[in-house]
């Protein structure tokens, strides 16, 4: 597993060159293609009363998406790197996973995809959509809590969230083929607080002991590739201790796996990588267990 | 005998210009929408020219120029780079390519940036081609 080629979806308002710069840290793990992709949503240019279809707008549309596109991939191509450009009419999530398919990407870079209150109210955002759908490894930037402000190299400190479940074994192999792009690895498990509260206090250590001997296993997983890593048994709600975790250690971007569900199931019975798309102010690195 | 000129082109508007151009001065327009699928005619139609722009899906015109210019059985095929990406930065790239072990590629018979008149785009192309 390696990241040779990124998908960079931008709506422009939500994801700019500064998180694109902040990500060619991943060049020194194998990075030398990015696709661009700018959906243009459907609604802006069809489907108004009175009016058909705004071929003149949807130029114009175009036409800015294409400058902007042009003034980035100059800077890269400038570098030697491989650079490729999608402008599209639709809907964005598709159109994410299409383009992803087509250029055979490794990972794809978004913001937080907004939906209407409707939807949202009852099938999350389109980011959970997105994560729900693909198979590929998603990067989320949340521009709407950070001000706009995106740290230099979100690769520098990395914030491991481990359930020990398939898609674990896939985050492990995901950061591990990162070596040189990464700084450093705190690696965590959370132990479900309910869970705990209802062991003797001798079943409670038993477990707090087995989770620390599998953590320090990876832990020396990662040693052992050079990695600067650390390991943490955090115990409570899982989605606040990664959040605390990755605040106490001041990472810079919290890595996790997920579990693809049906959008009803998500909704009633709740997903921490979910959740943690739309909350998390530090870049968030989702690779689902399906995931190459 | 009408020569073959090759338009590798994202963008349907650009194509359909480059079409008008080729089909009123006489040439054949041979038609691609990115440079995987340029790369694929060029071997398969051995166009007499190539009007290549640089930012497209699957493979950029940097990159399909590069290989193009490496390979001795095609390496003489004039191209004339048509882009918005500027000629400056279109050096700087294949400089880029060479500095991580690629071999150096000769500069494009001629480059235009975007938006190109109909008249310059003919004229570049009959000084090429006669």
């Amino acid at each position: 597993m390696s990241i040779t080629t990124m998908l960079f979806v931008s709506e422009f308002e939500e994801l700019w060159f500064d998180a694109l710069q902040s990500l060619m840290g991943l060049r020194k793990a194998g990075l030398n293609h990015v696709v661009f992709l700018h959906v243009i949503p459907r609604d802006r240019v069809a489907m108004k009363r009175g009016t058909g279809y705004l071929k003149q707008e949807e130029r114009k549309l175009r036409e800015i998406a294409d400058i902007r596109f042009i003034d980035w991939a100059e800077t890269l191509f400038e570098e030697g790197m491989e650079v490729g450009a999608h402008i599209a009419i639709g809907n964005v999530v598709p159109k994410i996973i299409s383009v992803a398919e087509i250029e055979k990407v490794d990972l794809i870079v978004t913001a937080r995809i907004k939906k209407g209150k409707f939807g949202e109210i009852f099938l999350g955002s389109e980011t959970s959509d997105l994560l729900r759908r693909t198979e590929k490894p998603v990067l989320l930037y949340n521009y709407q809590s950070q001000a706009g402000k995106v740290g230099e190299n979100p690769f520098e400190r990395v914030f491991l969230a481990l359930d020990w479940s398939v898609s674990s074994e896939k985050v492990l192999d995901f950061v591990l083929a990162m070596k040189e792009a990464v700084k450093r690895v705190e690696i965590m498990h959370v132990l479900s607080e309910k869970q705990i509260g209802k062991m003797s206090k001798m079943e409670a250590h038993k477990i707090e002991r087995e989770n620390k001997k599998r953590l320090d296993e990876v832990c020396d997983t990662f040693v052992q590739q050079r990695f600067d890593a650390r390991p943490h048994l955090y115990i409570g709600d899982t989605e606040e201790q990664i959040q605390r975790g990755a605040g106490e250690h001041r990472a810079t971007m919290i890595v996790l796996g997920t579990r693809q569900t049906s959008a009803w199931k998500e909704k009633w019975s709740g997903s921490i990588s979910h959740s943690l798309a739309e909350k998390s102010e530090l870049p968030l690195l989702i690779v689902p267990a399906g995931g190459n | 005998m009408a020569k073959k000129v090759l338009n590798v082109e994202d963008d349907p508007d650009i194509r359909m210009f480059v079409t008008t151009v080729l089909e009123e001065h006489g040439y054949i327009p041979l038609m691609a929408k990115d440079g995987e699928e340029g790369a694929k005619k060029v071997k398969d139609e051995k166009p007499d020219l190539i009007i290549l722009d640089i930012l497209m899906p699957k493979e950029s015109g940097i990159k399909m120029y590069h290989e193009l210019k490496k390979d001795p059985s095609l390496k003489g095929i004039p191209v004339v780079m048509l882009s918005g990406v500027s000629k400056r930065t279109f050096l700087r790239s294949q400089a880029a390519l060479t500095e991580f072990g690629d071999e150096t590629v000769p500069e494009p018979e001629a480059y235009l940036e975007k938006p190109v008149e109909a008249e310059d785009l003919a004229e570049t192309l009959k000084k090429i081609l006669g």
